[in-house]
């Protein structure tokens, strides 16, 4: 061992209880002094900006309706995501997942609707198309990684490309039963069937701020979550899933039945992000998007991995992280323009996830300078999930 | 191990959070006095710098400044996409006060937000819904394409062309039918190759399918999509290139043939000057050569004396309203006469064999109508 001062990362024996409050404070205290760096190099008065940046996201008139229809697809995945993640299962595939469930719902809503079935009706059918849609998506990464031994993240990932071209091609490419074919507008640009009236989600609006509406998809989001954090901690089911997390060997000495918890784990994950689909067309499209320049372009799926991971696979606080992250997209959206390029806007949301994330370490870690300890266990692998 | 309590955590953090927003609730309110401009925004598919459609329409938007000063007040929001975030994008913008809005792709203004916000004037580019406060407005660019896809087919020597495409719609198949007809002009029996990237704006999708095009033996390129990267790709084999939107021609100062250019900024001052004395009604605009919303961008150095006079004859014949590049006999990819002969397209009526409304490509392109 050679002399001289070094620094190591250590694991913590103990975690004291003040760390997980004050690091995440003081990783979003430290994001905005940098971005405030960044700010301040291109020509920008740091404080006004964020400022800005609030006022968008949670205070003027109106931001708290827009923060939500942001926030609300982030929810779905974030859940999705956490869900599988909390049994180690890396299911990537929640983007794909929620294209299925939009195509699922959306057929479901304009079927039943268009038979003119009661609104009730039509949207628990919506509901259900949409969660049975995202989950037969994530059952075949789940089958190849539980009889094959198949890297799910890779068949996960992959997924997401195969259902974003049959969203596609259902719009662009071919006549489907979700694509408007009727009137001359439909053939001047493909559009999305519009769904009748009973399959639209009902929202429930709050008289502040010119009325917040908080669309039925929200209200879905938060009985996930709840129905979720139920799953996992009082029930056995989710008492063996985080065994098998944590040593596939132990579980199995403990006669937990490997296959069909993963089946059952990423059905679940699938589901979530399915009724993520169902809420786009029900909530906030009332029609199947199939446009690449729509939902396909703003990775939802791949933000709930950041919320998940930023909330430690805690339901409500990835429900809690996606409301934070969707007023900080609706922010980005409101801030940009010609005097602060939309690139900036990037930067400084990526500087803020980029610490949030960053900070997670030195709650499972200390940072040591100097002689090391010989006696303190390192950190050889990552530590299992809460 | 202690089981940590996270949630605890990120709620503390949140109300926390929230006290310092509550606290500080009466900033930034400050109001909007003395002679307050008129508030016009514009809404891009693409970054506003994208070197073609909408760095078009960002231009357009300057001009509107750069003319009206500080009677207007003039915003854009790049890289939205449609659905949700557009919505999200309109709310966000009336709420701060935006009185018009120029939505420059379709897909975008959909009948509930128009109605949701009767008092702001929409203005949709290539688009057909006209509403009370919904206009369209485009412009034949494909004369203009006829002409560039002219200098197209001169520079050519196999014959073989490749044109990069976005979707497989009307617009799109229009444009590409109008350049394979330009082709075919100055080089009879030209071929127009065609790759669907289904996205407007793509570099990386646009350079992989000028690739594919390249290594399928055409030695001209051209494009009906947003950025410059076929360009880059044409300039970096060392074959003719005809862009598209706007003038490229520093992307690929070699290779640049001449490309098919909008001038939005008259129609956009034109309007806004409308909306701000109240006259401002709802219509469909298609603009023309003639009243300069198209033309032909400067020729780069692999346009013949030839092409350039051959050019200039057509483009005057367009002028005076003597030619249009859609008029029979026009042929399908069968074969097949779909225009009689001495008949021209008009923009919106005649269903497939409208303007708006083509569905199929001309004889002589290579590739599918349907994507």
């Amino acid at each position: 061992m050679r002399t001289g001062v070094r620094i190591s990362v250590e694991r913590r024996l103990s975690q004291p209880r003040w760390l997980t409050v004050a690091v995440p404070v003081g990783s979003v205290v430290f994001a905005f002094l940098v971005a405030a760096v960044v700010l301040l190099a291109t020509g920008h008065d740091p404080l006004p900006s964020y400022r800005l940046l609030f006022d968008a996201a949670f205070l003027q008139t109106g931001s708290l309706d827009q923060t939500l229809i942001a926030a609300t697809p982030l929810a779905f995945t974030g859940l999705a995501a956490a869900a599988a993640f909390r049994m180690k299962l890396w299911n990537i595939g929640a983007e794909g997942q929620m294209y299925m469930g939009a195509i699922t719902g959306a057929a479901a809503g304009l079927y039943l609707g268009g038979r003119g079935g009661p609104s009730a009706f039509v949207i628990a059918a919506m509901v259900v198309a949409g969660c049975a849609g995202g989950m037969v998506w994530a059952l075949i990464p789940a089958i190849l990684r539980a009889f094959f031994k198949t890297n799910e993240i890779l068949t996960s990932l992959l997924l997401n490309y195969v259902a974003g071209y049959v969203l596609t091609y259902l719009i662009f490419e071919s006549e489907s039963y979700w694509r408007q074919t009727k009137g001359f507008n439909a053939s001047v640009f493909p559009t999305g069937k519009p769904l009748p009236p009973s399959a639209l989600w009902p929202g429930w609006t709050i008289h502040v701020q010119g009325g917040i509406v908080v669309p039925l998809g929200a209200g879905l989001a938060l009985l996930a979550a709840g129905l979720l954090w139920l799953l996992y901690s009082r029930t056995r089911f989710g008492f063996e899933a985080q065994v098998l997390g944590d040593s596939e060997r132990a579980a199995r000495y403990a006669g937990v039945r490997v296959r069909r918890k993963i089946l059952a784990v990423m059905a679940v994950s699938g589901a979530i992000a399915g009724l993520g689909g169902a809420s786009q067309d029900g909530d906030f499209n009332h029609a199947l998007d199939g446009d690449p320049n729509g939902l396909q372009k703003r990775g939802y799926g791949y933000t709930g991995i950041v919320i998940a991971a930023l909330g430690r696979y805690n339901p409500f606080a990835v429900v809690l992280i996606a409301f934070l992250l969707g007023g900080l997209e609706n922010a980005g959206n409101t801030l940009q323009g010609p005097s602060f390029p939309a690139g900036l806007v990037g930067v400084i949301q990526g500087i803020i996830l980029f610490s949030a994330l960053g900070g997670e370490l030195l709650i499972r870690h200390r940072v040591r300078i100097g002689r090391r300890a010989g006696t303190v266990a390192r950190a050889t692998t990552p530590e299992p999930a809460a | 191990m202690k089981r940590r309590k996270p949630a605890r955590a990120v709620l503390l953090l949140t109300v926390g959070a929230l006290a310092l927003v509550s606290a500080s609730a009466g900033w930034g309110r400050s109001n909007t006095s003395s002679a307050a401009p008129f508030k016009v925004a514009w809404i891009y598919v693409g970054p506003h710098n994208d070197g073609g459609w909408s760095q078009a329409h960002d231009e357009g938007r300057q001009y509107v400044q750069k003319m009206l000063g500080n009677k207007v007040q003039t915003t854009y929001k790049e890289n939205i996409a449609v659905g949700a975030q557009f919505n999200q994008t309109v709310a966000s913008l009336v709420a701060q006060g935006y009185k018009m809005i120029f939505a420059t792709s379709y897909g975008y203004v959909t009948k509930a937000v128009a109605a949701k916000y009767p008092n702001v004037l929409f203005e949709q580019a290539t688009g057909t819904l006209v509403t009370k406060n919904v206009a369209e407005y485009f412009g034949s660019a494909e004369d203009t394409i006829f002409l560039s896809g002219m200098a197209a087919g001169a520079a050519s020597k196999t014959g073989k062309i490749g044109f990069v495409v976005a979707y497989p719609i009307p617009e799109v198949i229009r444009h590409t039918n109008a350049f394979a007809l330009g082709a075919q002009l100055t080089h009879p029996g030209a071929t127009v190759r065609i790759v669907w990237t289904n996205s407007w704006f793509d570099p990386a999708g646009e350079k992989k399918a000028a690739q594919s095009l390249y290594q399928a033996g055409v030695d001209v390129l051209g494009q009906n999509v947003d950025s410059p990267a076929t360009g880059q790709f044409a300039e970096s084999v060392k074959i003719p290139w005809v862009g598209y939107d706007s003038d490229a021609s520093k992307f690929a100062p070699k290779s640049w043939l001449t490309a098919s250019v909008y001038n939005w900024g008259p129609y956009y001052l034109k309007r806004v000057k409308q909306a701000m004395a109240g006259t401002w009604k709802s219509g469909f605009y298609y603009g023309t050569i003639n009243d300069g919303f198209t033309k032909l961008a400067p020729y780069g150095p692999g346009v013949s004396a030839t092409a350039k006079t051959q050019i200039a004859v057509v483009e005057r014949l367009i002028e005076s309203g003597s030619f249009s590049p859609f008029t029979g006999p026009l042929y399908d990819q069968s074969g097949k006469l779909r225009v009689a002969s001495g008949v021209r397209m008009q923009v919106l009526k005649g269903g497939t064999n409208s303007l708006y409304g083509m569905n199929w490509l001309v004889k002589g392109v290579i590739g599918s109508p349907k994507g």
